[in-house]
């Protein structure tokens, strides 16, 4: 609370707000040290690399966007992820002999991904609305279930996509369209519907609604349960989506994969604006986020500024700064 | 009037008292000044400014000028943890209790008793059982207050304020929640507390509340202060005038003739859980239906039941055919909807903007595929045009509204998905008086224009000025139907309380 | 070597001991504890602990064994205070997560009359166990250096895959670059890639990026070095550089085995060092023959000459 109250409409119009820009902010100065620290930062390969690899934890993160806003949290994304790659890379080698090796296999296996990613989604979201248990802790035992299962069917090692059908599938993460590589093409695109979705949609509207006060919502005849029930799957598919861009990178899947991409993909919400009790979110500011994390690791790798155990700790320390910048308004009021 | 009270006795005394949010001021050098033992009514209508100065007493905020003084010395407090510590507590109008703490545990929060690190439970207890006996309620230390019912939870806070020996006690409209025989007690407290010496600001938009209990009234109007008198130079018309500014003709609107139309929405054998048993009755078209009762007959449980957000038997016919309504959703196509008496809890999403709320009961007027944004906008100038929303801008928090502009949002979000029949609970609970004429204004144009309303009310002089015919509820049964000549509060009171049905036997 | 001639006695020493020679009365229960596969080489010891195991519970009537996988330290103690409390344990099999926090436990349960065999990562405290096992973790460094050294006469320039920080990749570490000294060889970086596949790929994308000249990359371990070929295929700079992974992970040693010019060699650490553990342990209770003492399984270079000897198409590492 501040006492002064002073009138100075002058300076009100060169204030930044820092509550919608902060974000933003944050990542243009991350843009302009790590530019100063390495020349080789903005030039074509390094910039597709650190897009590239934002990719999966973004059109998950832009999922968990929807799970937040309504209220919602979901920590099983991670092992979702490593399942799914599993089953895809099950099912895309027992059919490569009989199907032959060539598209039809890896369209098979993109709707296995979907279609699984979709099933888990539902099961998340069922035992949430329909179950009534807390979000936390249906999705904390989910995460160590698809950990489980991923560890059983790799046997404790990896799966690896057949060298054949790797060679055909992985165009899909190395190349793109007009030298923009595929997944930044579909995170460019999941990140705009989603904020399409968000922002002008009933569905998005509900969201925010159920998040910021549930009763409301249900006295303004929104089904909540329904709603909740929708992030969960969006969730699950775009989790799906994630692994079809994962999957031709290194072409295998083990019990370590995908390990804290939820934390990841949780910060990166927050970062972005997200209210972590829910009732407000924003697409976009989720982008940043996700953008933010995978710079700071590019950065540290590309010039040596403190030893490499402190990595950890320089990320902590970036992205508590980055939601400081935002909160301070709040203070104000 | 205005000049400076020379009274040396007052304990908390504001002199030329500004303060402004942003560039606007809300309150113009107002004067105030409390006197021990003594019970000083600060009436106006919302958004006078009568919440500020409350906050500004009692450490929530500070003066953007002017100044406080405690027994006649300067003070600032610069937070309201300093203000109790020199003994002013403030009551708030929203309970400022820990929903999953029990009550006794909320009494003492911040200031546990303890022995070395450990709490003293056995002398907190024995305390909080003391200071709930002494306010006659039932609730005992144990419970936690999330369980317990809205009248309860006033009694709790007030327990709470006189367990930290207040020298000076703020209440913001302590009354909007209670019964009249849980206001009655608190009353009592009141006197019990003026005899001890004790200082009491006290507002409330009960006017003849205020004629019984204070010594010394206060008026603001627009931020500042239009009137200041003991209170027995000031009957409640003149409160009522100076509050408005004008001449407040009829606060209820001529009572159209009984509705004789066909019935639209027809109720048979209606039970709610274990609330509310085998409930019949009947709407017409064009008829303002109110229901009257003691808080816990049922009655908004029953609406509740209706409009399907809880569990419900029986039948419900909407113009001739049976409906099953088991959502809000279900119920809004069957062209009904409910206003909750809980504005912020229920009706309003207090952290977002008017825009938003406006539209979210009727948000598939606005979309197909996306939302519509500029037909939302439209809407929302027609809302404020059309309901006489007060609002600093348009794009304000609709928390930051006052009661009763929320309550003209919530009707205006209620009416954008054209009901041919609106439940309103509660109408016109914690609205200045000049807002409650509008409202029942609109409920009779409302009615007029071939509508039909369901009026829930416990405020007997709102049934009986709106209604054509009343439904008394008794303990989860409808205890009578009344029309025309027997609707008088005699009548009313005697169904409620059961004791029409023991006359007649 | 001395795997070799261990190998041997083993064979000898469980041909001579036979079903014929099992005991009667009680079976004797082996407890084995090894952390969980949460990485390649992790999932292909538990590959062979659960082979071995099932292989020795169908010669031996009187061997049970109890085996369990822990996520960290903490899961690890409880496992063996259970195994001690509800299986009545004869013997104790132990991969310690973490020295220092195992090295309690494990003393506890040798106080209590048990066998106790570690393996891998030695107990802060000496003399504990009546039987060690490991691998080499110096000897791993050193080989790699050595062949690093072998391989650039002159000098060059190279960039290292660091492990999970832990002792075991300081000495790996430490090892490799006393090696190396004084050979010419620069090392531009080193950076964490965590014995995982998703890590390295990113570090070595971001190397890439960073310098233009990088002659070879020392990945440490296999599943790092998949990430690593895979980042510098998509760089197109395969010609410019050759890759010296470890662990021999089955696909490496194939790529080997193919001639295939950005992996020329492989350096041991077999996950198959539990397997003679357990093997080492159960001779206790059907032979005459107990053994005790310290076992080291050297880090040996695997080169497209001896491969074959080296490749385990079923093993999942």
């Amino acid at each position: 609370m501040t006492t002064d109250t002073a009138r100075t409409p002058a300076r009100a119009g060169l204030r930044i707000d820092f509550h919608v820009w902060g974000p933003v902010v944050a990542l243009l100065a991350l843009i302009a040290l790590g530019a100063w620290l390495n020349p080789n930062f903005l030039s074509y390969g390094n910039v597709t690399n650190v897009l590239a690899r934002s990719a999966f934890i973004g059109i998950i993160a832009v999922g968990m966007t929807f799970v937040i806003t309504s209220g919602g949290l979901d920590l099983s994304v991670g092992s979702m992820a490593a399942f799914i790659a599993g089953v895809m890379i099950l099912v895309m080698n027992a059919l490569a002999p009989s199907m032959g090796v060539g598209w039809g296999v890896i369209l098979v296996g993109m709707v296995v991904a979907l279609a699984v990613g979709l099933a888990a989604g539902l099961v998340n979201g069922l035992l949430v609305t329909q179950a009534r248990i807390e979000a936390f802790i249906v999705t904390l035992g989910t995460m160590g279930i698809f950990r489980s299962l991923i560890t059983w069917l790799a046997d404790g090692g990896t799966l690896s996509l057949g060298s054949a059908v790797r060679e055909v599938y992985r165009p899909v993460y190395y190349s793109g369209l007009f030298g923009i590589a595929w997944p930044i093409v579909v995170f460019a695109a999941v990140v705009v519907l989603g904020e399409i979705v968000m922002r002008k949609t009933p569905f998005g509207r509900h969201c925010a609604a159920i998040g910021s006060n549930e009763q409301v919502a249900r006295y303004s005849a929104v089904n909540v349960e329904r709603v909740r029930l929708a992030t969960y799957v969006l969730l699950g598919v775009l989790v799906g989506i994630a692994t079809i861009m994962y999957v031709p990178r290194l072409g295998s899947a083990s019990s370590s994969t995908g390990v804290l991409w939820e934390l990841e993909a949780i910060a990166a919400v927050i970062i972005g604006g997200t209210v972590l009790k829910g009732g407000f979110g924003r697409v976009w500011g989720t982008a940043v986020g996700v953008l933010i994390l995978s710079l700071i690791g590019n950065i540290l790798n590309l010039a040596d500024l403190v030893s490499p155990y402190l990595n950890g700790a320089i990320q902590g320390v970036i992205i508590i700064l980055a939601v400081v910048l935002q909160r301070q308004k709040k203070a104000e009021r | 009037m205005n000049a400076p009270a020379p009274d040396r006795r007052a304990v908390l005394e504001a002199r030329r008292v500004c303060r402004s949010f942003g560039p606007v001021e809300v309150l113009h050098e107002v004067d105030l000044a409390l006197v021990a033992g003594e019970v000083h009514a600060l009436i106006g209508e919302n958004g006078a400014g009568k919440s500020t100065l409350m906050k500004i007493l009692s450490g929530y905020l500070e003066p953007t000028r002017g100044e406080l003084l405690l027994d006649g010395k300067p003070v600032s407090f610069s937070s309201s943890a300093e203000a109790e510590d020199a003994g002013i507590v403030l009551i708030h109008q929203e309970f400022n209790l820990a929903e999953q703490l029990t009550v006794e545990e909320n009494i003492f929060l911040g200031r546990e008793t303890r022995r070395g690190v450990f709490l003293d439970r056995k002398a907190m207890k024995a305390e909080a059982a003391r200071l709930l006996a002494e306010l006659e309620t039932r609730v005992g230390p144990d419970a936690r207050v999330s369980g317990i019912s809205v009248s309860d939870k006033q009694m709790v806070e007030i327990a709470k304020a006189l367990s930290r020996n207040a020298r000076v006690l703020v209440m913001d409209e302590p009354t909007a929640v209670l019964t009249n025989r849980e206001a009655a007690v608190l009353f009592r407290q009141i006197e019990r507390l003026k005899a001890k010496g004790t200082a009491i600001l006290y507002t409330s938009h009960k006017l003849d509340e205020v004629a019984r209990i204070a010594d010394r009234i206060t008026v603001f109007r627009d931020g500042t202060r239009v009137a200041h008198a003991p209170a027995g130079e000031m009957d409640e018309d003149r409160m009522a005038q100076a509050m408005v500014g004008r001449e407040l003709s009829n606060l209820f609107p001529q009572k159209a003739p009984p509705a004789t139309g066909e019935p639209v929405l027809s109720v048979k054998g209606f039970s709610v859980g274990s609330v509310v048993a085998d409930a019949s009755f009947e709407l017409r078209r064009g008829e303002i239906l109110g229901f009257a009762g003691l808080v816990g007959a049922g009655r908004t449980e029953l609406m509740e039941g209706l409009i399907g957000i809880r569990e419900s038997r029986g039948t419900v016919e909407v113009a001739g055919r049976a409906v099953s309504i088991r959502s809000v959703r279900d119920a809004r196509r069957a062209g009904i909807a409910y206003l909750t008496e809980d504005r912020k809890g229920r009706g309003l999403l207090t952290a977002k903007g008017m825009r938003e709320n406006l539209t979210l009961l009727a948000l598939d007027r606005f979309a197909r595929l996306a939302i519509d944004t500029r037909a939302e906008e439209e809407a929302l100038t027609r809302a404020i045009e059309e309901f006489d929303v007060r609002a600093p801008t348009r794009q304000v928090r609709v928390g930051n509204l006052s009661g009763g502009n929320q309550q003209k949002l919530l009707l205006a979000k209620t009416m954008l998905a054209e009901p041919d029949i609106v439940i309103i609970d509660e109408p016109t609970r914690g609205i200045d008086i000049g807002t409650k004429q509008q409202i029942y204004g609109f409920i009779h144009r409302l009615a007029a224009s071939g509508r039909s309303v369901i009026v829930v009310s416990s405020e007997m002089a709102e049934i009986i000025g709106l209604s054509h015919r009343v439904v008394v509820m008794r303990a989860g049964r409808v205890a009578g139907v009344l029309e025309g000549g027997d609707i008088n509060e005699d009548t009313i009171v005697r169904h409620a309380m059961g004791l029409e049905g023991r006359e007649a036997a | 070597m001395r795997l070799k001639a261990l190998a041997g006695a083993l064979a000898v020493g469980i041909a001579l001991a036979g079903p014929a020679t099992a005991q009667d009365g009680d079976a004797a229960v082996i407890g084995v504890s090894i952390p969980a596969a949460t990485h390649g080489w992790a999932g292909g010891l538990n590959f062979h602990a659960q082979q071995t195991i099932r292989e020795l519970e169908e010669r031996y009537d009187n061997l049970d064994f109890v085996l369990s996988t822990a996520s960290d330290p903490g899961q690890q103690v409880s496992d063996i205070e259970d195994m001690m409390a509800t299986r009545n344990i004869d013997a104790l099999v132990v991969l310690p997560f973490e020295s220092e926090p195992l090295t309690g436990p494990v003393q506890r349960v040798k106080e209590a009359g048990k066998w106790v065999t570690v393996v891998d990562r030695g107990l802060s405290q000496e003399n504990i166990e009546d039987l060690y096992v490991a691998g080499d973790n110096t000897a791993f460094g050193r080989v790699a250096g050595e062949f690093f050294r072998e391989r650039m006469q002159g000098g060059g320039k190279i960039v290292v895959l660091r492990g999970i920080p832990t002792t075991i990749d300081n000495e790996r570490v430490e090892a490799f670059q006393a090696a190396i000294e004084g050979s010419g060889i620069e090392i531009l970086g080193m950076e964490h890639g965590n014995w995982n596949r998703d890590d390295a790929f990113e570090v070595m994308q971001d190397f890439l990026s960073r310098h233009a000249e990088i002659d070879a990359v020392w990945a440490a371990d296999d599943d790092m070095a998949v990430g690593a070929l895979e980042a510098i295929n998509q760089a197109g700079r395969q010609d410019q550089m050759w890759v010296l992974g470890g662990a021999g992970m089955k696909e490496m040693v194939k790529r080997l085995m193919d001639g295939d010019t950005v992996v020329p060699a492989n350096v041991t650490y077999p996950p198959a060092m539990i397997s003679t553990a357990i093997e080492l342990t159960a001779l206790n209770y059907v032979s005459r023959a107990p053994v005790s003492g310290r076992f080291i399984i050297g880090s040996v270079l695997i080169t497209p000459e001896n491969a074959e000897s080296f490749y385990f198409p079923d093993s999942p590492f």
